[in-house]
């Protein structure tokens, strides 16, 4: 005799579904800068998720103990192997190959959040280790991120084939088990607590730091940086929040009046010397600046060069320029050419860009100088 | 009680009233008779004309810009950098106050901007001929 019992309580299958989601999203909008502030927040979410998933093994419901479902790999092996010969008997919780997919997909996502936040805070100098590390350390995370992503992408498939080939083998739907919780099982089977309040409390604090994670990295710092009217804030595009760069009142009035005041960490340190020095020919102007004038500019130019920011660009920047080249536009420098290879002609032609050093038109934040992967939008 | 903090309260909005008014060292009128005592000197100085100033000005002078290709035909109207496209303040008076009340920044621009356009520094004459021009555009 066989009934139909609670399996799977209220949090884990929030948890499951949230999780799920969480890698879904910030997969798909790995690759698109300008989508990386939404990136994070589903790597924080996925992060506190893990941590929720973590306790809830111990102290949730009867199935969602890892009690109940710890096994060595080598069983979980074996199981596989019997699965895949259809002989693999039907268990009510996780198989042993399953309790190893969640196992690993646990691990793994915890390493892939921590990795990614690393990342950022090397790279970008933003987020929660904001300034841990420097951008060199920040590319080795960021590999790994992403090949730990390749390994979790790996495993969640195997889980889904694992699902379709169980629930053709038991002939039961897996997967709206973990929608509906219910299963067939023999009579005298433990049931789960259904614990719908802390289903329900998860649910909500996962919309909550949704709600606020809106305001936090999309709201405030576009009104902050771009003000209240701006057309340019139509569409998807987040300026995430950074560290605020050193700024000169003088550097700004001389440098900012002809053409945007390109900031000091975007060149290094000898090519601003260059610069200063022919400033009589400074791309067909003379500039005849006073002395004073000219070596205060320079002091602060070379003070604050790529090779002494602590940021993306400038590292990046500096790392592309070879050691006896000394570029005078930034627009010549290997990692802009390559960062900017795939704009397309139209775009540089059109009446909004119309030069390269206009890098306002798409960079919403080149008058600050942060270059926040998020602040980019091809003017329409 | 309450009013002395009143009083004190509202003389020290106005005082930060008045502190945040711009202070210009110089109107463009004086700005204007700085060069005409600086015109003086040359015995076929004449006076400033304003539509000398306008021909000038909207004149290219054997280079490839004139002033009015960043500053436009209307410099009450905001420019454009011919080479950036960084925008630019309107130059004329009437249209931005702050425009030649500072004889440093007034001296620089012209210094640069007359070798962008006639390849040397502008005489007393020409630097006058088109203030009193631009004196003359209304917004």
């Amino acid at each position: 005799m066989s009934q139909r019992i609670l399996v799977w309580d209220v949090p884990t299958r929030v948890f499951h579904w949230l999780f799920a989601i969480s890698f879904a999203a910030s997969w798909y909008i790995s690759e698109a800068d300008e989508w990386l502030s939404f990136h994070t927040f589903f790597g924080y979410l996925m992060l506190g998720l893990i941590g929720f998933r973590l306790i809830w093994g111990v102290v949730g419901g009867h199935y969602a103990r890892f009690a109940e479902f710890m096994c060595s790999p080598l069983a979980g092996w074996r199981y596989l192997r019997q699965a895949l010969s259809g002989a693999g008997a039907r268990y009510i919780g996780h198989n042993p190959a399953g309790s190893q997919a969640v196992l690993l997909l646990l691990v793994l996502g915890l390493a892939v959040c921590l990795t990614g936040m690393f990342t950022q805070g090397a790279e970008e100098q933003q987020g929660a280790v904001s300034g841990w590390f420097g951008v060199k350390t920040g590319v080795m995370f960021r590999e790994a991120h992403g090949y730990i992503a390749i390994l979790m992408l790996v495993m969640v498939i195997g889980h889904l084939l694992g699902v379709a080939m169980e629930s053709r083998l038991h002939k039961e739907n897996l997967a709206r088990a973990m929608v509906t919780g219910i299963k067939e099982a023999p009579q005298g089977s433990a049931v789960s607590k259904p614990f719908r309040g802390v289903g329900a409390l998860l649910l909500m604090m996962a919309i909550a730091f949704g709600i606020w994670w809106f305001f936090y990295a999309w709201h405030e710092p576009v009104e902050q940086r771009l003000g209240h009217d701006d057309a340019k804030l139509e569409g998807p595009h987040v300026a995430f929040v950074g560290p605020k760069l050193s700024d000169n009142a003088q550097w700004r009035e001389e440098c900012g009046s002809c053409h945007l005041a390109f900031h000091p960490s975007l060149l290094p340190a000898r090519s601003w010397q260059k610069l200063m020095a022919q400033q009589d020919r400074h791309f067909g102007t003379d500039l005849a600046l006073d002395a004073d004038v000219s070596a205060a500019l320079l002091e602060f130019l070379v003070k604050n060069a790529a090779e002494n920011s602590k940021r993306e660009a400038a590292f990046k920047i500096n790392r592309s320029i070879k050691p006896d080249v000394t570029p005078l536009r930034i627009t010549e420098t290997p990692y802009w050419v390559g960062k900017h290879r795939e704009i397309a002609d139209s775009v540089w032609r059109s009446a909004k860009v119309k030069s390269k050093a206009n890098c306002a038109a798409c960079h919403l934040d080149a008058d600050a100088g942060t270059f926040e992967d998020a602040a980019m939008q091809l003017p329409r | 009680m309450f009013r002395i903090y009143t009083v004190i309260g509202l003389v020290s909005v106005a005082a930060m009233g008045l502190a945040t008014q711009p202070a210009f060292a110089q109107t463009p009128n004086e700005t204007l008779a700085s060069f005409k005592t600086a015109a003086a000197g040359d015995a076929k100085f004449q006076g400033f004309s304003a539509t000398r100033g306008e021909q000038f000005f909207k004149a290219k002078h054997g280079k490839e810009w004139s002033c009015a290709s960043c500053h436009t035909d209307n410099p009450a109207a905001p420019g454009k950098h011919a080479n950036s496209g960084k925008d630019i303040q309107p130059l004329a008076p009437s249209a931005n106050a702050e425009r030649f009340t500072d004889m440093a920044k007034v001296e620089k621009w012209f210094k640069r901007n007359c070798n962008d356009v006639l390849g040397r520094v502008c005489t007393a004459q020409e630097k006058g001929d088109v203030l009193s021009y631009l004196l003359t555009v209304k917004k």
